[in-house]
């Protein structure tokens, strides 16, 4: 990105000017989700959602709804080495705590959600959403102390219990019933993305391998 | 016969570095930052010098190679000659308009007047579409990653705060 005021070239994924009168500066990341937009929309009846530009749309140069699954085709760049376990292409969900870099491949989290792990020396929870597909990610620590979370069975809503005080807690992360009620858990930024372009970013980043529960 | 100072063929030959010259400093960084390679950060320091020198130097080399066409013109008769020097001096015409342009951004569609709308209003995304959203002071908004993936950059005021969602 390159500002108008300064003419700063910005990197996208990091928010950080790297050549021009503002190179070192770094926008402030602000907290964001990645959610399908049924589960948003029940979460926020009152928000408001971008519009198509009229003109873009009625040129159809819109991508088509199916195009995650045509990007599949679409030729990697990265001058990073890969894992040789993962496909370039293959949908990570990245999580930066503490200065360690981690991605869980968004298959091992569809079929193991929870995901209770330790990341950076903090123990952190991923959990998915009702659709499947919405990825949360929160340090699992209330006033200090490690909670360890099991999940409810399947219904029309998250809900997960900590084994250490059996409250309820939902998918935003806030306790819902029990002793813990009202309390939140602190949430930690996702992103979701392909393993090539994590890699190139979080050079050191590790694999969650399904099952290698700490 | 070539009498005279400067001599034609160093004229000519003036003439062609200089367009050279114009041609490099604003075609290099294109072809150094084109999308879907990977680049060096020392290929991106090298494209961000040219691109902050390419309006400078491309002005100067323009004036001076326009000269160098007065001259030569009046020098010759011969039509085709007459072409060449056409030929030479578009392109460094043309590269010295762009470098007065943001052409690295024209295949991204920043959105200059974004507009928003209320959920029952929203039937352009499916409900299984991923967005991203934010969430400030109370005030909630999804970006449609469809939308994102074509205009890469949107700005926003949300909760107070200003904000670039970025895809």
């Amino acid at each position: 990105m390159r500002d108008e005021e300064t003419g700063s070239w910005w990197q996208q994924v990091t928010g950080e000017a790297i050549f021009g009168p503002l190179k070192g500066q770094r926008l402030t990341p602000v907290i964001h989700d990645e959610l399908t937009f049924g589960l948003w929309k029940r979460e926020e009846p009152a928000g408001r959602v971008l519009r198509p530009d009229t003109n873009v749309e009625a040129a159809g140069e819109y991508a088509p709804a199916d195009w995650e699954a045509r990007m599949q085709k679409v030729r990697v760049t990265t001058a990073q080495i890969l894992d040789a376990s993962l496909k370039p292409r293959t949908l990570v969900v990245g999580v930066v705590s503490h200065g360690a870099a981690k991605a869980y491949p968004l298959d091992a989290l569809l079929k193991q959600s929870p995901v209770l792990d330790d990341v950076g020396g903090v123990p952190i929870i991923l959990v998915v959403g009702t659709d499947q597909r919405s990825v949360r990610a929160y340090e699992r620590l209330v006033d200090g102390r490690k909670l360890e979370f099991f999940a409810r069975p399947p219904s029309s809503e998250v809900r997960l219990v900590d084994a250490e005080t059996g409250s309820e807690w939902d998918f935003t992360g806030k306790g819902i019933s029990g002793a813990l009620s009202g309390r939140q858990l602190k949430k930690i930024p996702v992103l979701n993305d392909y393993w090539f372009d994590w890699k190139t970013y979080n050079p050191s980043s590790t694999v969650y391998e399904l099952g290698a529960r700490q | 016969m070539s009498i005279g100072f400067p001599g034609r063929k160093t004229a000519w030959l003036t003439l062609l570095v200089v367009t050279l010259i114009g041609l490099a400093i604003v075609l290099a960084p294109v072809w150094i930052i084109q999308p879907f390679k990977p680049q060096s950060p020392r290929g991106l320091a090298w494209s961000y010098v040219m691109r902050s020198w390419s309006p400078l130097v491309t002005i100067v080399c323009s004036l001076l190679a326009l000269a160098l066409l007065v001259y030569l013109w009046r020098g010759t008769r011969r039509w085709w000659r007459k072409a060449a020097l056409v030929a030479i001096i578009l392109p460094l015409l043309a590269v010295t308009w762009l470098a007065r342009q943001n052409h690295f951004e024209w295949m991204f569609h920043p959105l200059p007047n974004a507009a928003y709308a209320r959920l029952p209003e929203a039937g352009f995304v499916a409900d299984a579409d991923m967005v991203m959203t934010i969430r400030n002071k109370g005030e909630a908004v999804a970006y449609p990653i469809r939308l994102m993936a074509y205009h890469h950059v949107v700005q926003d005021t949300v909760g107070g705060t200003p904000v670039v969602a970025t895809y």
